[in-house]
């Protein structure tokens, strides 16, 4: 992990870029969102990167990265891309993958990708932070804003959810 | 000691204290319980941790796109470097005009001014990166 480094942009997207991408992708199933989103964040953390000032720099990273994904959930919620009147009520949102995009992925045969996507949005954004991205639980708290506990909590029972669907 | 849940997972990913660890494994070697359940979770994280790591999309993806467009805004050189190189330029080819007979140099000199004048005041001294450069360093191993 890298700490108190002064680091340029070039060098957050060389070491980072794929990790926020498999984040994403982790997070909603959709090639096209995690690029989108991954393009986004990197946009973000080289306008920040100036105003970073030394200390964790991975719950700096990871801040934006999630409130970048929030925001893009929030928009695509407000605005989404007109649907036929048929698919309004599956139209595809961050927190809660259509169902198309889950039978999607049991269909290529990726019944762990499937069962994260059935996941509740906090537990599946702290079991893939955990074991994706490859955080502390500290680091995954100052990412969330949560306190430890509650991050102990949520990846808990976020496998234990995973287990009860993987059975 | 009642059966320890929350810190199963803990324990599994070493984020417990030593005085907590501790208590959790001797509970584990009294309680079949506890320790299936750890070994349900211990599946179920594995599981995810099997999930293969994507490489960033390749060809003219958004994220390329996007890569190559925030090193370009980076390796940009202020205009006054693109106005004082143009500036520069136009001087030489005044000064070998004027001084040079009118033989075939003034012509190459010409040729040159309108062949390469304008991409040298935009890009006067760095050549950016191709996107595929770009998008194979941001695709390097992660460490």
């Amino acid at each position: 992990m890298l700490e108190d480094a002064p680091l340029t942009w070039e060098e957050v997207a060389r070491a980072y870029g794929r990790k926020i991408y498999n984040f994403a992708y982790r997070l909603t199933g959709n090639a096209d969102h995690a690029a989108d989103l991954t393009q986004e964040v990197l946009l973000r953390v080289k306008k920040g990167l100036a105003g970073y000032r030394p200390g964790s720099f991975e719950g700096w990273l990871w801040r934006i990265t999630r409130n970048a994904f929030l925001d893009d959930t929030r928009r695509r919620k407000r605005r989404p891309t007109a649907p036929l009147p048929e698919e309004i009520d599956r139209v595809a949102s961050y927190s809660s993958p259509a169902p198309d995009q889950v039978l999607a992925a049991v269909r290529l045969g990726d019944d762990i990708q499937a069962a994260l996507l059935e996941l509740p949005y906090d537990f599946r954004e702290a079991v893939v932070l955990c074991d994706i991205v490859g955080l502390s639980y500290e680091e995954i708290s100052a990412a969330i804003a949560a306190p430890i506990g509650t991050v102990r909590s949520r990846i808990h029972r976020g496998r234990k959810m995973l287990k009860e669907r993987l059975q | 000691m009642t059966h320890p849940s929350e810190p199963l997972s803990a324990l599994l990913d070493g984020e417990l204290t030593e005085p907590d660890r501790t208590r959790v494994v001797d509970h584990l070697s009294t309680c079949h319980a506890c320790r299936d359940e750890l070994n349900e979770l211990h599946s179920a994280r594995a599981s995810v941790r099997s999930l293969p790591l994507l490489d960033l999309p390749s060809g003219l993806s958004p994220v390329e796109k996007g890569v190559a467009e925030v090193l370009s805004l980076r390796r940009r050189p202020p205009a006054w470097v693109a106005a004082a190189a143009a500036a520069i330029l136009a001087l030489f080819i005044g000064v070998a005009t004027i001084l040079a007979p009118p033989t075939s140099l003034e012509v190459r000199l010409d040729q040159l001014s309108d062949q390469y004048g304008a991409r040298t005041s935009l890009e006067p001294a760095i050549t950016p990166r191709t996107p595929l450069q770009v998008i194979d360093r941001v695709a390097g191993p992660i460490e």
